[in-house]
């Protein structure tokens, strides 16, 4: 048991420190405001909808990277984890584009 | 190269040996479980095949009343989900796979031996809760609803709402199909991880056995295809249960939601079942030709191909509901892609034979019989994917010829291959070859006889489903023959149940390497040991076993395996299994699908069932976390639980994640597709955006407490560690209360989850998530109580880090919430 605790710490990958972490956390509290100003701000509705998915982005982004550690670890989890969501998303335009949907949100937004 | 196992006499007991039947309940060994599933499986492919029996025989003739309309429904409806779900899936993955993985990569077992475990006794659990019906009518309780699924395997909404199906017959359908569901991704999970992470050292991925290429891709189609389904059965379930309206068009909602869910999961589907069956033809065409594999790279890439087209194409399903012309035309072109793939690999076939020194055992006259059905079957879907020609042939018995070409000649006919195959490892003991003659031949000919007809039938116009018919419509004389082609069909499975019998009782026993194989599964006894392998093997090259034994890919001449050396193989060999830690069995998988099974039996009428089937499963998920030994200290200090560098646990939960993915996309594009479509009452303007955002820093904020935990608790400060984790938890409870609060205020406000589509599939969505923010919770609580009895520390922080991704990915799926579903509330159709 000794040996494999000691192999499983040989081959564990970096972590981020706390400072890191810490700067995350702040960086997500200011993309959550300007996700609140987007919406509330007049003026920026009408490229509401792209903003906000950038904004969306950006977080999602960042908690995967470093507090899912995706930037450390091995490039095979991040197959495991992109490859289903850019099947995920591919699915979900598809099935918008089916039902008509974004058809009618682009009319809306222009 | 390094010294490999030669193969070895039966020595010492074998996995079947020993245990009694505590052993078979409580066992994790993955050949055990194989053979679980496999006896399981096969006893439900006679209640399919009773199941075909009686439907040819009701429609032998016209105006023929064997079957009322009634039973026929239900009886085709359970022929087509009991040969899909309970009959080839597990006798593909559950049986043959699960056999074979570990002793084809070089290892001795599966990942997760307790999962796997879990699967088979859910998938039991599945498979019994559908048949409930037919037992309470059999035993004739009286008040006690009866009856089997009635609305086709397909289920199309909204056949299957309660105004249209009042009784239980589609409860038994849905919740039974949602604990198969299960079961299938929890097995798909362990052996996509298996196969990644433990092959023998030297197996690179392009010197795997090309069914272990076939397994790995149909574990990812059924990772990234079954959540659709379940989505769309949980959707089913809340009409059905809870008074909403997912497909209900009085409401806005659409019936075609269903089609596009189940479609989405249900062509994938057709790979699940197909791409096994390839693999296991490219395993035995090359032995009884003598010739490696042809075209082992685009063999491997075709089936990545078609896995990745498979998800593009669901849409041919659905030519007949009016998609329009672009929709039509996308489908129609990716449908016809994916012929390329196929064709590659069915020249490749026919290029491995030619040439060969070929050997007509049983196994490979159903190899052969396998190309030529397969590609009839496959020539008629490239049919189906022209938009106009499908208009003609849609629901008509053409349709049925198709698939039955593709599942039957094609995929049962590689399965039975395989048994001839692989009986002998699995066994101990060689299916008889003359009776397997007989089975084979009897199997042709009926098949052809019942299924070609149908072609011809479909073209002229009857269609499919329908439970009899008028002696006027030209239909009786084909339809006659089919019959008999069903009953030939019959008297060969009865020739190869005769024939399993026969062989377990009095068979000739098998050796080690009774083909001359090449792959690395003949290197060990028929049946081999319970560890598998005494040394594991290194793996490598491709055909391992075979270069082993000859040199070269291609080969020297000469049958048979060399047997020198073998009992002194044997004997280093047992010396070497006396030091090999095998997992230890379990009885929690079995209490775990006990539980859920209540839970099914419990919702259907008993609310005080699924509160016992829920403890049940808690407790047996909180015996599993604590049983002794814990996960990665079963193995000797000698045997690494890291294979490729990474823990399979967290792989595990990355290809969790990623289905998960699926799971959530579906609920999501519902969301957003029906939050447009309602017709009156509150809209989502309703949403407190305010709350919603305090409820968002919560939540992301209980992240940064999470890697705080994990931070802590791998610097050796267990204190903090707990104390971060605690707050974690705390942070999830204060996000839940907010949503409590939400949901009730809206609730005062007028807003039910059967007010509106809007109101459904926000509470669904919103809910849902809400849902896994409380499984996390409940994870951390139960990590916080293992860090206080001194359970978690520096050395186990993997534990804090794999429930940290979860946590994580809840945050993350709350982000694309947050911005879709509160912020963008305006954004409505024009």
């Amino acid at each position: 048991m000794s040996a494999n605790i000691a192999q499983s710490a040989a081959l564990e990958h970096e972590h981020p420190g706390v400072s890191i972490y810490v700067t995350v956390a702040v960086f997500l509290i200011l993309l959550t405001g300007m996700e609140l100003t987007v919406f509330y701000v007049q003026f920026l509705q009408p490229v509401l909808v792209p903003l906000l998915i950038i904004l969306a982005i950006a977080k999602f982004s960042l908690v995967a990277m470093f507090y899912m550690h995706l930037h450390y670890d091995s490039k095979v989890f991040t197959t495991f984890f992109i490859f289903p969501l850019m099947l995920a998303v591919t699915l979900a335009i598809s099935l918008l584009l089916l039902f008509e949907y974004l058809l009618h949100h682009l009319s809306f937004a222009l | 190269m390094a010294a490999q196992p030669k193969p070895l006499p039966v020595e010492g007991p074998h996995y079947l040996e020993g245990g009694g039947i505590l052993g078979w309940l409580t066992t994790v060994d993955h050949k055990r479980v194989a053979v679980l599933y496999g006896v399981t499986a096969l006893l439900l492919m006679l209640v399919g095949g009773t199941e075909a029996m009686l439907i040819r025989t009701q429609l032998m003739r016209p105006d023929n009343h064997v079957l009322t309309a009634a039973w026929y429904n239900q009886i085709f409806t359970m022929h087509g989900t009991t040969m899909i779900f309970l009959v080839i899936m597990p006798l593909e993955t559950g049986f043959f796979a699960n056999f074979l993985i570990p002793l084809q990569i070089g290892a001795r077992d599966v990942a997760f031996p307790r999962i796997n475990a879990l699967s088979y006794w859910l998938f039991l659990a599945g498979a019994v809760f559908m048949h409930l019906g037919l037992v309470t009518h059999v035993l004739n309780l009286g008040t006690v609803p009866s009856g089997l699924p009635n609305a086709g395997w397909f289920g199309y909404a909204n056949l299957t709402e309660s105004q249209y199906s009042p009784g239980l017959n589609i409860d038994f359908w849905d919740i039974g199909l949602l604990i198969l569901g299960v079961s299938s991704v929890l097995a798909a999970l362990n052996f996509f991880v298996t196969i990644v992470n433990m092959r023998a050292p030297g197996m690179t991925f392009m010197r795997m056995p090309m069914f272990m290429w076939a397994i790995l891709v149909t574990t990812i189609l059924i990772l990234l295809a079954f959540p659709a389904l379940t989505v769309g059965l949980i959707f089913l379930f809340l009409d059905r249960f809870f008074g909403t309206h997912f497909y209900r068009v009085t409401a806005g909602a659409t019936p075609i939601l269903w089609q596009h869910l189940f479609w989405i999961f249900g062509h994938p589907e057709v790979y699940i079942m197909a791409l096994p069956a390839f693999g296991m033809i490219s395993e035995i065409l090359p032995v009884f030709s003598r010739k490696p594999l042809f075209g082992y790279p685009m063999m491997a890439y075709s089936l990545v191909l078609i896995a990745f087209l498979s998800y593009g194409v669901w849409g041919h399903h659905m030519f007949a509901t009016g998609m329009g012309p672009i929709a039509d035309a996308t489908f129609a072109i990716t449908s016809m892609l994916i012929a390329i793939p196929t064709g590659i690999k069915v020249f490749s076939w026919i290029a491995t034979v030619w040439g060969g020194r070929l050997r007509f055992t049983t196994a490979m006259l159903f190899a052969l019989a396998f190309i030529i059905e397969f590609t009839i079957g496959g020539l008629s879907g490239i049919m189906h994917a022209s938009a106009p020609i499908d208009l003609q042939q849609t629901d008509s018995y053409f349709v049925v010829a198709h698939f039955h070409y593709v599942l039957g000649g094609g995929v049962l006919f590689a399965i039975l291959g395989a048994f001839y195959y692989w009986c002998p490892k699995i066994s101990g003991r060689m299916l008889d070859e003359t009776l397997g003659k007989w089975q084979f031949w009897l199997l042709v000919i009926g098949f052809n006889l019942t299924f070609f007809p149908m072609h011809w039938l479909g073209t002229w116009g009857m269609p499919r489903r329908i439970y009899t018919y008028a002696p006027g419509m030209g239909w009786s004389t084909l339809n006659f023959v089919e019959t008999i082609g069903a009953y030939i069909q019959a008297v060969s499975f009865i020739v190869f149940f005769a024939n399993i019998l026969l062989t377990l009782r009095r068979g000739e026993k098998a050796a080690a390497d009774p083909w001359d194989g090449r792959t690395l599964e003949w290197s060990v006894a028929s049946p081999p040991p319970a560890y598998n392998f005494a040394v594991l093997p290194e793996g490598g090259s491709r055909d391992d076993f075979w270069v082993q034994k000859y040199g070269t890919l291609a080969g020297a001449h000469g049958g048979g395996s060399s047997a020198a050396g073998a009992t002194a193989a044997a004997h280093a060999a047992a010396e070497a299994a006396e030091h090999i830690h095998m997992p230890a069995p379990s009885l929690y998988p079995l209490l775990f699908a006990l539980g859920v099974f209540l839970m099914g039996v419990g919702a259907l009428a008993w609310l005080r069932i699924v509160i016992l089937g829920g403890m049940v499963v808690a407790l047996s998920i909180i015996a599993m976390a604590f049983e002794y030994p814990a996960h990665g200290e079963e193995a000797a200090e000698s045997e690494p639980v890291f294979y490729r560098g990474v823990d399979n646990r967290k792989a595990g939960m990355w290809a969790f994640l990623g289905s998960e993915c699926v799971f959530f996309t579906a609920l999501i594009s519902t969301y957003m597709v029906y939050k447009s479509r309602n017709l009156a009452g509150p809209d989502a303007q309703i949403l407190n955006i305010p709350l919603t955002s305090f409820s968002t820093f919560i939540l992301l904020m209980s992240s940064l407490l999470m890697v705080l935990a994990l931070a802590a608790f791998r610097r050796g400060d267990d204190k903090w560690g707990r104390i971060w984790l605690l707050g974690t938890a705390g942070f999830g409870c204060i996000f839940l209360g907010g949503q409590v609060y939400e949901f009730t205020d809206f609730y005062l406000q007028g807003l039910y989850m059967q007010t509106n589509i809007f109101g459904q599939t926000f509470y669904t969505l919103v809910g849902t998530h809400g849902f896994h923010v409380f499984i996390g919770v409940c994870w951390l609580v139960t990590l916080a109580i293992a860090g206080f009895l001194g359970k978690i520390d520096s050395k186990r922080s993997l534990a804090v880090e794999i429930a940290g991704l979860y946590w994580h990915f809840v945050d993350v799926v709350w982000i694309v919430i947050f911005t879709l579903v509160y912020l963008m509330r305006t954004v409505k159709h024009a």
